[in-house]
């Protein structure tokens, strides 16, 4: 009951007609965005953060805004995967497995109705999930002492690559480095300056925002230019007609799995929406695949990623608001954003500014329901963009993204510290280490250093302060069963890469 | 500007542009990069003292992270694992180029002012991902007189018209 008259609240702050407007301008910027090939939400969400600072909204404001276009993101997204079998992130790749054949087969209009209302319904299992359980964990959480933080965060770093078989000691890395940048600037208890090279400019330490825009922009621009453009006005020759209902209606019970299924994968630290949608389609596939139709543009098949993919999104902003950790890389983002507007997510969130969180858990409620209006009549719109091509389409991205950072402090120094985090990104693109932990280890490297250094207070120096607390202990174990599993994995992965390998060498010499 | 980014430069557009897998040489060259970098962030961080405040002091935690990147980045560049594909040679002279052509536009946006320099950025962009000449041309000068407008007039964002080369 409480919850609910926390909710009444909410939706009062999230109904004024400022923030409503926002919301509306969110989504369709939003589902444009995430329609946009190669754009994902991580990226349509970064652009947009500097150019909301320079327009001078209150926090509630800007998260709503912001909130409206990561979930349009999510929505927009499954468009390019559908029609052009180009998906905007890793989670939308599954969209594509059974989505690009309905389409290939002119039945688009059928898989783009699917999956709009599958993300509704997914999106909203999360949404419930988030008003329920959210505050529950942010209860639990103010027990948490300064070493039991530190235990939490460490797990966050050993956790966020997730258990997909990439070498782990490349998400530690990425992490690390993370965290030696997250150092730069002057030291918040004693004030003396390090890293700083003696510039002023780096006194206040690199503004995430700066190389969250260049880690992930910038670097999508560099990638692009690595193969030639391809031509995609062949996939849009499509006839968009009304859905057919029944369709609809035969796909719900896969949409319902696909969201709980989704949502408990989002609420997992690390796991994220890319396991989201990989597990609910393949628990889809085993439960309902009885006649070989998967893969080969089955109605369920789009159905379950998709209804998963937005669960596991929605489910990930539990751990970001109620323990400020988030679980993906698109609440990664939205960390970064909640901390350039000096709201420090976490349990105390929930009692010092219970109108920003309800505002932003009763926006998500109007945003989906806004999404689904606009997704469904309106689709014909967002896919005439996608004959758009490429070369016209990111210069004038780019350009954004430049004004938005330039307008950050006025000052052509953050631009170039944006284009080198750019290259940067770009290599470790290519080197598959994951961008996602250095992200977290820049966002979250001056509160592990302060609550390491606040524990040790305590303690009068004595090291043994961190294993003291059952919590602590608790989540080291956990974190010492996940990096285990991982580095088994990989090692697995790697005795198979190099098996197959022989295997290929000794087929070719004999085939000589 | 900190050490990580110098070391992603230093890795640049990477060794051997030849297409297909490199067999671990983009791994062993950028893990050795970082290995560098975090070993000069170690080495300075233990310098860091301060008469006064916590137990710990500030060079505690930079030092624990150096050593750990260290380690990290060397087990890298020691046992590399899998080969990385790099674009062909042509490619990686047009991401070099897009390269300049940003750090240019950070360097000339003041003296020539906001739409001259972003129309530049556009044209050079488009172009450099295979739009054609004249397109791209058109792109810049159309899209960046219109980016002006929408953001220093409608929205409010402060930017200069002509820059400090026209007084």
């Amino acid at each position: 009951m409480e919850t609910l008259a926390l909710l009444g609240q909410g939706f009062a702050v999230a109904l004024t007609p400022l923030n409503l407007t926002l919301l509306l301008l969110g989504c369709f910027v939003g589902t444009l965005i995430g329609a946009m090939p190669g754009l994902g939400p991580v990226n349509g969400v970064a652009i947009l953060i500097p150019l909301t600072f320079a327009f001078g909204f209150d926090a509630v404001s800007s998260l709503i805004l912001l909130s409206a276009v990561y979930y349009g993101c999510m929505y927009g997204g499954r468009i390019s995967s559908i029609l052009l079998n180009i998906p905007g992130d890793e989670p939308a790749v599954m969209t594509t497995l059974d989505g690009f054949p309905m389409a290939q087969r002119g039945r688009a209009s059928d898989a783009l109705a699917i999956s709009g209302v599958a993300s509704f319904v997914g999106a909203t299992v999360a949404t419930i999930g988030l008003t329920l359980f959210a505050p529950l964990l942010a209860r639990a959480a103010i027990h948490f002492g300064p070493a039991d933080y530190f235990a939490l965060y460490l797990m966050a770093f050993a956790t966020i690559g997730g258990l997909s078989g990439v070498d782990p000691r490349k998400t530690l890395l990425s992490a690390a480095v993370g965290l030696m940048i997250a150092t730069v600037g002057l030291d918040p208890s004693t004030g003396i300056p390090r890293f700083t090279f003696d510039s002023f400019h780096l006194y206040d330490g690199v503004e995430p925002i700066v190389a969250l825009v260049g880690l992930f922009a910038i670097s999508e621009v560099l990638l692009l230019l690595e193969k030639p453009l391809v031509d995609v006005k062949d996939g849009l020759r499509q006839k968009f007609r009304m859905p057919s209902f029944t369709v609809i209606a035969g796909t719900l019970w896969a949409t319902a799995r696909g969201s709980v299924i989704g949502f408990v994968a989002g609420v997992l630290p690390g796991a994220g929406a890319s396991l989201g949608s990989v597990m609910s389609y393949s628990a889809e596939k085993q439960l309902s695949d009885r006649d070989g139709t998967f893969g080969h543009g089955d109605p369920r098949g789009v159905a379950a990623p998709e209804a998963g993919n937005n669960a596991a999104s929605g489910g990930a902003l539990i751990p970001m608001l109620s323990l400020g950790v988030p679980g993906s890389g698109t609440t990664a983002v939205m960390l970064a954003m909640l901390i350039s507007l000096n709201v420090q997510p976490g349990p105390l969130l929930f009692e010092r500014q219970p109108e920003l969180v309800w505002g932003l858990v009763a926006s998500l409620y109007l945003a989906n329901v806004t999404l689904l209006i606009l997704n469904i009549p309106l689709i014909g719109i967002f896919t005439r963009l996608l004959t758009v091509p490429t070369w016209s389409l990111m210069p004038v991205v780019v350009a954004v993204s430049f004004v938005g950072v330039y307008s950050i402090s006025n000052s052509t120094f953050d631009l170039k510290v944006m284009i080198a985090f750019g290259v940067l990104g770009y290599v470790f693109r290519k080197l598959d280490i994951s961008l996602v932990p250095l992200v977290l280890g820049l966002l979250l490297g001056i509160d592990m250093e302060n609550n390491l250094r606040r524990a040790l207070s305590i303690s009068g120096g004595d090291w043994s302060i961190l294993v003291a607390s059952p919590i602590s202990v608790g989540l080291y174990l956990l974190t010492a069963l996940f990096l285990g599993v991982s580095v088994w994995l990989a090692v697995r992965d790697r005795r198979r890469d190099v098996a197959r390998a022989a295997e290929t060498a000794r087929v070719d010499r004999a085939g000589q | 500007m900190s050490g990580a980014g110098g070391a992603g430069k230093s890795a640049g557009p990477g060794p051997g542009s030849r297409s297909g897998a490199d067999r671990g040489t983009g791994n062993r060259v950028v893990g050795a990069a970082v290995f560098l970098v975090a070993a000069a962030y170690t080495w300075t961080a233990r310098s860091y003292t301060a008469p006064f405040g916590d137990v710990l002091g500030p060079a505690m935690f930079p030092t624990l992270v150096g050593v750990t990147a260290m380690l990290l980045s060397g087990l890298i560049a020691l046992f590399p694992g899998g080969g990385t594909s790099w674009p062909e040679r042509h490619r990686v002279l047009r991401q070099v180029a897009a390269t300049l052509v940003l750090v240019a536009y950070a360097f000339v946006l003041q003296p020539l002012g906001f739409p001259l320099a972003t129309a530049l950025l556009i044209a050079a962009v488009a172009w450099l991902m295979g739009g054609p000449a004249l397109g791209s041309a058109l792109l810049g000068a159309l899209a960046a007189p219109a980016l002006w407008f929408l953001f220093d007039r409608v929205l409010g964002l402060p930017l200069d018209f002509l820059g400090s080369w026209f007084g």
